[in-house]
């Protein structure tokens, strides 16, 4: 009796301590849901191909998220794609095969590039591969200029991705498609979907340096201009950063102007001239933002430059700098430019020669800064490497432009041209042998610091949609721009017209290493066949042999019970 | 299939005591109240482990096998055997038989045991997409963990409630009690010192499991033979 009120007690003790228990265990269930299973045992870090609308025709690769199985390039003839992700190494790459995909419009789960550790921004210098860094501006061309309805992303190769290729190589070979029932190697990005940058800004960087006013004279002061565009545009804008197009030209730009404030700073040096540096953003979409600069600027002082030297690629050329102008070469103006450069050249050791493209008034495109200049009767000139003018979103930062390619004495070697022709033309020196720059002097060109900003330029990707309007890079150029003139400011406008960015350039691919279905359905015949023998075991050494028997014959010893 | 794999690797480590249960008389007998007691013990005992590894214990960066930690550790690791005994003597059971007492208590903190230090990682890691041998490989473990406290269990029992034995057995018994108690400690010294990979360290703990099963049934016996 006693025994029974017992054991009702402990049982109603028992249900209460459960009761209690429930929301602390379903609070522990909960948190413990919430863990975060990043466990791949490969993360790489990957750079997705730019998605871009020029008046609403779409390009690049339209799509953002993957979770597919990885396949290479070793698969079977005839074997389905769509649901696995292509590796291709740069080095393995058939262009032909890769355009035949695309035209035809073929369903591939997803791209996978693999570029050599040579392309990384802030890589070590290598020996030259000239024949890759061809192969690879041809891809870029064939990516950026088509419409892929699959992810495509960029990686650089490392230990744990040559690993994976060749697993993948060796299975592929077998002839053993990596599925969902066949195990293999999962590559799984996870990132939202790509939306439309809403208003993308173009920030234009204008540093003015006053020249010093004769007495009783109320004139305004002629201005000489020089510009460069800092902005770039690549396949993958995350790894965009432009090293010779156009940061030579910036870091170019940012010498002359310390320069000119060296020589501006002593009221007895300042010369007659004002001079004008601009930093314009927009450059790869028809130098739109040099256009809404030279809008924006006052008529009369639009009306008060001279001329505007334009500096575009001077990084990576050996013996001849190129003057492109549209102007006439019989105008008086550019013949008087000219020869100020090419005398100047002689002294110096190298040529220039001068490259006439006329303005077509029709054709949207303008290929050259100094054609904006010109567009609103200004004269000016484009001071480059490049002979030829480039296509529309070419040669603006392509994945091949990285800084062991660019030459700082050839920026240095533009420098001294552009500085020293504007002073022999700002002091009235033109034709005299007279260097004002040398070499060992206070004037001197500093080559640190042509490489410091180069080397920092050049581990800055700078596509112009994603860069936000109070960016480091924008405040850094601001900075050094109010280092050396005597008024900043700042232009922000919104970068409209025909082109629509899409965002999410860069991302973490997880790669992880999965047993197929058929693995986890044979583990758990195993399993149950071995807990089984277990119980077996178990009945027949405690309780005997009959016992195990009778388990599998209760019901029909109940019935036989009851009968 | 990943929580697939979880499942399969909880029915490996966890599936064995459920069956041990149901398969032998302890079911019948409604043993369940001890394994409970025993996994509580283990439960204090575990903490007191803990606090005791914390106080005594130096974290060295290296793994570098320290005879002096690792005799530290050791003794540590009789704390184990005291609890055992705790629960084998000293807490109060319903009326069972010695037999199955000691499986009960053996269940119950083997039980404890793979919870406790095998579930959360399991929880964890299984269910992720990557594939790993490591969470079957534990599994196994778990299972000759069962076997081994179960012996121990059996060796303490024979030890503390068995009063008449036959004196050339009791050494025997302690010396399977000691290798057994001291099992941690072996494991560990050939993971680091020999090199062995988990899945050596793995096989090599089932044999001797077995082996060790085998001579604790056997002493069982042997010592039940005078009281038949």
């Amino acid at each position: 009796m006693s025994e029974d009120k017992n054991s009702k007690h402990n049982r109603h003790h028992r249900s209460t301590l459960f009761d209690s228990m429930y929301p602390l265990v379903a609070l522990t269930l909960a948190l413990v849901a919430c863990v975060e299973l990043c466990d791949a045992a490969t993360v790489v870090d990957v750079y997705r191909l730019i998605q871009y609308d020029i008046s609403g025709a779409p390009f690049g690769s339209r799509f953002s998220s993957l979770n597919h199985h990885a396949a290479s390039l070793s698969f079977h003839p005839g074997a389905d794609l769509s649901r696995s992700v292509l590796i291709l190494p740069l080095r393995d790459l058939d262009l032909a095969f890769l355009q035949d995909y695309i035209s035809q419009k073929q369903s591939l789960g997803g791209l996978l590039i693999l570029l050599p550790q040579m392309f990384r921004p802030g890589g070590n210098v290598i020996s030259e591969t000239l024949g890759l860094r061809r192969l690879l501006g041809q891809l870029e061309k064939l990516l950026i200029h088509s419409n892929i309805p699959f992810p495509v992303y960029f990686a650089f190769e490392n230990e744990e991705t040559d690993a994976m290729l060749a697993d993948v190589k060796k299975n592929d070979a077998l002839g053993q498609q990596a599925t969902a029932t066949t195990g293999g190697y999962k590559l799984v990005i996870s990132v939202s979907e790509p939306r439309k940058i809403a208003s993308p800004t173009i920030t234009n960087i204008q540093g003015w340096l006053p020249g010093s006013r004769a007495e009783g004279d109320s004139n305004q002061l002629p201005t000489i201009a020089v510009v460069a565009s800092y902005d770039t545009f690549g396949a993958a804008p995350a790894l965009s950063v432009g090293s010779d197009s156009n940061g030579s030209g910036v870091v170019a730009l940012l010498e002359v102007a310390r320069l000119f404030s060296t020589l501006y700073s002593n009221p007895k040096t300042r010369g007659r001239y004002n001079l004008l540096f601009a930093l314009t953003s927009g450059g790869p979409y028809n130098y739109e933002g040099t256009q809404k600069w030279l809008k924006s600027l006052d008529q009369r002082m639009r009306e008060s430059i001279d001329y505007a030297i334009c500096l575009n690629s001077v990084g990576s050329w050996d013996n001849e700098l190129l003057v492109h102008v549209s102007k006439p070469p019989e105008n008086a103006y550019i013949k008087q430019i000219f020869e100020g450069f090419s005398n100047v050249a002689e002294d110096l050791g190298f040529q220039v020669s001068l490259k006439h493209k006329k303005i077509n008034i029709s054709n949207s495109r303008v290929a050259w800064e100094h054609e904006q200049f010109s567009r609103l009767r200004v004269t000016a000139a484009t001071v480059s490497g490049l002979s030829a003018p480039p296509e529309l979103l070419e040669s603006a930062g392509s994945l091949s432009d990285t800084r062991q390619h660019v030459n700082e004495d050839a920026i240095i070697k533009g420098v001294k041209l552009v500085a020293e022709s504007l002073a022999r033309h700002i002091y009235g020196h033109q034709g005299k042998d007279i260097q004002i720059f040398a070499d060992n002097s206070s004037l001197a060109v500093n080559p640190f610091y042509v490489r410091s900003w180069l080397d920092s330029l050049s581990q800055t990707p700078r596509v112009a949609p994603f860069l936000s309007k109070n960016e480091p890079l924008i405040m850094a150029l601001k900075k050094e721009l109010e280092d050396y003139t005597a008024e900043v400011s700042i232009q922000q406008e919104s970068l409209d017209g025909i082109f629509t960015f899409y965002d999410s350039t860069k991302a973490s691919l997880n790669i992880y290493q999965v047993a197929s279905v058929t693995f986890d359905l044979l583990l758990l015949l195993v399993l149950g066949s071995y807990l089984i023998m277990l119980f077996s075991f178990l009945v027949i050494t405690t309780r005997g042999l009959d016992d195990l028997i009778s388990i599998f014959r209760r019901p029909p010893s109940r019935k036989m019970k009851m009968a | 299939m990943t929580l697939f794999h979880f499942f399969n690797c909880a029915i490996l480590t966890f599936g064995p005591h459920a069956v041990y249960y149901s398969a032998t008389p302890l079911s019948e007998y409604d043993t369940l109240g001890t394994s409970v007691k025993a996994a509580v013990v283990y439960l204090a005992t575990a903490l007191v482990k803990l606090v005791c590894l914390a106080t005594f214990l130096q974290v060295s960066e290296t793994e570098v096998f320290d005879p002096y930690q690792e005799a530290l550790k050791a003794m540590i690791g009789f704390i184990d055997v005291a609890g055992l005994y705790f629960a084998l003597a000293q807490l109060t059971h319903r009326n069972i038989s010695q037999n199955h007492k000691f499986q009960a208590v053996g269940l119950g903190w083997a039980f404890a045991d793979s919870v406790l230090h095998r579930l959360a990682p399991l929880w964890v890691g299984a269910r992720g997409l990557e594939f790993t041998w490591d969470y079957v490989l534990q599994g196994l473990e778990a299972n000759a963990n069962l076997v081994f406290t179960i012996s121990l269990a059996a060796l303490g029992s024979l030890m503390w409630l068995r009063k008449n034995k036959p004196k050339t057995l009791i050494p025997i018994i302690y010396t399977c009690a000691v290798i057994i108690a001291t099992m941690p400690s072996i494991t560990s010294y050939l993971r680091r010192v020999m090199g062995w990979h988990f899945p050596k360290v793995v096989g090599f703990e089932l044999m001797t499991s077995l082996v060790m099963a085998f001579i604790s049934c056997q002493l069982f016996i042997l010592c039940q033979r005078p009281s038949l």
